[in-house]
């Protein structure tokens, strides 16, 4: 049942359905704390419940040129080997068990999104890119286009 | 439900091997103890029941066997001898096997056990052997308070515990949230006091919480006594071993970190650092060699020392051996320092045994010790005697989790830096810190010792920023590890704060520059400063050999110290009042927890380390739980004074008024416009003495007779007062008739009074004849020596 159930989300300009088997829940942060010298798609540090969550900027993994982080910005707050991490969000739209199957990606993506895109799934009329959130954690960053 | 019986039963009896080994050994040493037996029977006793209800026979059949055997002994059916131990002792190291399989697989694997039960049988016929190779001191009230007290405890699994321990880190967070909130709505006074019960309540929780943490370090030392035991027999060597300490609690996380390192140690210690039985004696020393290993407490770090009576490390040796084997070249063992000759022994690759040995050389160096150490926060530290022993003292934070930070700005934002790395705290303004930009480097020196310096801004990737207050700028010198040492500037120093370390996502702690990240009360995460990090990052060599005051440079040093002579350490005193003392008498400003101060024979004193000083206070203060001292040293001995804050350091007015009479203040300066008290070290050290002569006692008047150009009164007199006697000069009055006087053969004869037993002193080192009783006068000893004799005679 839990493999049917995705997270739709605009992440770094285009509707994605994550997985939600890796996601722990959907916060709003205020200012992150800037890590110096960190990798660019590290976007700061933010404190959660006595947890440190380390931010990722999906834009920068995807290839694109990094997003400002508003007060209030939704993230998704994920797991990766112990690690807590949030993923910045442009917008979630909601949860929903997608009963189509996962089909393999037809067509030419931008190389930043055929990285971390798995497959596509049909939703509601829409081809959506479906996405393991601990991509976005895991992947070296692609150079900016 | 069987699981959990298991688990239980796996834990306990782990506890009770490792107890039941050191006891055995215990026993051994001294078979009549009795009691030693009792609780070794009880051990074993234990287990068998309990293996007996989760049926698992090869457990229970080993448990009767010895405990069978135990009983014999008990009932005086048998001799307690090395043979019968050894045998019980193979019986306690199967269980301790079948133990592992059954955690593994969950079931007890078959075999046979019929040879190390059967060798319990076997020993019948073995005489009594005669003396037991290893004394082990363990107190035997150690064993039975252990055992009352795991009569008052339980078992609870560590995921709960740590739990608990964010459950209480969240709960504090939300407070310090709610007592935000609160304060800006104004809330009235007793909602607010009542808040602050809660929140003292919480404070109380998060103490008990941490220390569920804690475990006694008596754990870590527990299989000792076995291994040296084993490693003794098989080399033939003859150990008392004991341990102390055992009380001091450390992180039970901490205390998995340095196991093996200090296991490695010992088995070191056996090995290496203990002779051979002939090589003890031909050195005059006992057959039966020492090994202690002792933890204390100081501050927030735990030291444990393990100490022997070896033949201590051979500079000479180490630099041999590290040539045969490469891991130094000819040059470089040229310029090494006793120390660095020492240390060698932590290079990766070197290894003090002639040959490697089945014992020590296991592919584990002290490299790995040194290593292992440094990642959780610890030193390792070598005190060498050679030829009478060695000590390694292993230095560790009291946890991994907690540790005391200071914070500082860069860039606009707040970082961590441990605590327990810095050295020294200076404004980039004060007089005493000097900036060189070297071929695009920066040098900073202080007092004469120079330092690489690091922006940090700079070593994180950015700017200074223009807009931060420049005499907010602070110097940090940190000392990353052991003959390393830096400065850091910093935009500000905000304050420090006991700060929670957690690990940082992976990919920031690959930058090298950060050791985690941490929480602190404002509830916005701050990133903890890798010290050793910043550094590689920087490629800066901190490395201090060689530095200015090494060589070349070290009259640069002491012409900058000459300086520091007319330096002036101004620090608010306890009563809140603005003092000044000059800075080359300030050895270092210590900050000790108020539980070090205590009062002995009516006096203030203040223990550091290991060493005992006076402090000048009339009582020990109350209510505080720190206190700074100033350090006053004269080179022999060291007084402490006890000051709020150091406030700056300047420079010593020319103009100074002196005090009328001779006291605690020397005089008055004027610093910025403002009055401030000279503190006269002079007196000071004076009222404390160096511990040769009690104040109280009457101090011998010696009069100076004729003086030579002031030779007397610049040379002689300090000598003379400084050991012990009071000085006047020829023509001062004084209504005491002095005890002795002295004079210079070459000076214009002076009034030479003919009651007072005279000390003549000669310019020249030969004397002019034989009967020339006078004393050539740079002869300390012998002029000392005859004023002592005449100072006697004159009272006897």
């Amino acid at each position: 049942m839990m493999e049917k159930l995705y997270l739709i989300a605009r992440i770094a300009d285009t509707r994605v359905a994550l997985r939600s088997r890796a996601i722990n829940s959907v916060v709003t942060v205020g200012t992150p704390v800037h890590v110096p010298a960190a990798p660019p798609h590290v976007a700061g540090l933010f404190a959660l419940r006595s947890r440190v969550f380390t931010l990722i900027d999906p834009h920068v993994v995807i290839g694109l040129p990094p997003v400002p982080v508003a007060p209030g910005q939704r993230v998704i707050v994920v797991d990766v080997a112990e690690h807590g991490y949030a993923l910045l969000a442009d917008a979630i739209e909601d949860v929903c068990f997608i009963e189509a199957p996962e089909t393999r990606v037809a067509g030419k993506l931008l190389p930043g999104w055929a990285r971390v895109a798995d497959a596509m799934i049909e939703h509601e009329g829409h081809s959506l890119l479906v996405v393991d959130p601990s991509h976005f954690v895991t992947l070296p960053v692609a150079k900016a286009a | 439900m069987i699981d959990d019986l298991l688990n239980d039963f796996l834990a306990e009896t782990a506890e009770i091997l490792a107890e039941a080994g050191g006891a055995l050994v215990a026993w051994e040493a001294d078979p009549a103890d009795r009691a030693q037996l009792d609780a070794i029977f009880r051990l074993v006793h234990t287990i068998k029941g309990s293996s007996g209800f989760l049926s698992l026979p090869r457990v229970t059949a080993l448990s009767h066997a010895a405990e069978d055997a135990l009983d014999q002994v008990r009932r005086g059916n048998r001799p307690a001898n090395a043979a019968l131990v050894t045998a019980v002792l193979a019986i306690i190291d199967r269980l301790s096997g079948l133990c592992t399989a059954l955690g593994n697989s969950g079931t007890e694997p078959p075999g046979d056990d019929s040879d190390v039960i059967g060798a319990l049988a076997l020993v019948d016929d073995t005489p009594v052997a005669a003396a037991a190779p290893v004394e082990v001191e363990a107190t035997e009230e150690d064993i039975n308070t252990d055992l009352l007290q795991s009569w008052r405890s339980i078992r609870v699994p560590l995921p709960l515990l740590d739990s608990v321990m964010t459950g209480v880190t969240d709960i504090v967070l939300a407070r310090n949230e709610f007592a935000r909130m609160l304060r800006e709505s104004g809330a009235d006074a007793s909602v607010i006091a009542s808040f602050d019960r809660l929140s003292d309540s919480i404070a109380g929780m998060r103490q008990s919480v941490s220390q569920m943490r804690m475990q006694r370090i008596d754990k870590l030392f527990a299989p000792l006594p076995r291994i040296v035991r084993d490693l003794a027999q098989d080399l033939g060597k003859k150990i008392r071993f004991s341990t102390s300490g055992g009380e001091v609690e450390l992180d039970r996380e901490m205390m998995e970190n340095i196991r093996d390192p200090l296991i490695h140690i010992v088995r070191n210690a056996i090995d290496h650092g203990i002779e051979p039985l002939d090589e003890r004696v031909a050195a005059g020393k006992g057959v039966t060699a020492n090994i202690a290993v002792s933890a204390r407490q100081s501050g927030n770090q735990i030291e444990i020392e393990v100490r022997d009576d070896g033949r201590g490390l051979s500079p000479d040796a180490l630099v041999a051996k590290a040539l045969s084997v490469r891991v130094i070249g000819a040059a470089e063992a040229k310029a090494l320092s006793p120390r660095e000759k020492l240390e060698l022994i932590f290079r990766p690759g070197f290894s003090t045994a002639a040959k490697i040995t089945a014992i020590s050389g296991r592919g584990v160096g002290m490299d790995i010790v040194k290593a292992n150490l440094e990642k959780i926060g610890g030193v390792v530290e070598l005190r060498n005697d050679e030829g009478r022993g060695l000590s390694i003292v292993l230095r560790v934070p009291m946890t991994l989790t907690i540790i005391s930070g200071l914070m500082v700005r860069a860039s606009g934002q707040y970082f961590a830096i441990p605590r327990g790395s810095v050295r020294e705290i200076l404004l980039e303004t004060s007089d005493s810190v000097r900036i060189d930009r070297i071929g695009g480097g920066e040098l900073v020196t202080v007092r004469g010792e120079q330092f690489p310096l690091l922006r940090l801004e700079q070593v994180l990737g950015g700017e200074v920023d223009a807009s931060e207050d420049r005499d907010d700028r602070a110097i940090i010198l940190i000392r990353p590890g052991q003959g390393m040492s830096y400065a850091l500037s910093v935009a500000a120093i905000h304050d420090h704060e006991e700060l929670v370390i957690k690990p940082a996502a992976p990919m920031i702690m690959a930058t090298g520059l950060y050791a985690g990240t941490t929480l602190p009360d404002n509830g916005r995460p701050v990133l903890l400063l890798d010290v050793q990090g910043l550094l590689a990052a920087a490629g800066v060599d901190a490395s201090e050999a060689g530095r200015s005051h090494d060589a070349d440079v070290e009259a640069a040093a002491e012409a900058a110290a000459a300086r520091d002579a007319a330096q002036l350490l101004l620090f608010c005193d306890v009563g809140g009042q603005m003092r000044g003392v000059r800075l080359s008498v300030i050895e270092r400003v210590e900050e000790v927890p108020a539980a070090a101060l205590f009062e002995s024979a009516g006096a203030v004193q203040v223990k550091i380390g290991s060493d005992i000083f006076p402090v000048h206070a009339a009582a020990v203060p109350r209510g505080r739980d720190a206190v700074k001292l100033l350090r006053l040293h004269d080179g022999q001995s060291v007084l402490c004074y006890p000051i709020e804050a150091v406030i700056d350091i300047v420079r010593l007015p020319d103009a100074v008024q002196t005090a009328p009479a001779p006291g605690l203040i020397a005089g008055v300066v004027l610093i910025g416009g403002q009055p401030v008290e000279l503190i006269d070290p002079f007196w000071l050290m004076a009222q404390y003495g160096t511990g040769q002569a009690a104040p109280s006692l009457r101090q011998p008047l010696c009069r100076i007779a004729a003086d030579a150009d002031g030779w007397a009164s610049n040379f002689l007199a300090p000598i003379l007062r400084s050991a012990g006697y009071r000085v006047i000069g020829g023509d001062e009055a004084s209504e005491e008739r002095p005890d002795v006087q002295l004079c210079l053969t070459e000076a214009a004869s002076g009034p030479i009074a003919s009651d007072v037993p005279l000390v003549r002193l000669r310019a020249s080192p030969a004397a002019t004849g034989p009967e020339d009783d006078s004393i050539y006068r740079y002869d300390r000893a012998a002029l000392l020596e005859a004023l002592r004799r005449q100072v006697a005679g004159g009272r006897s």
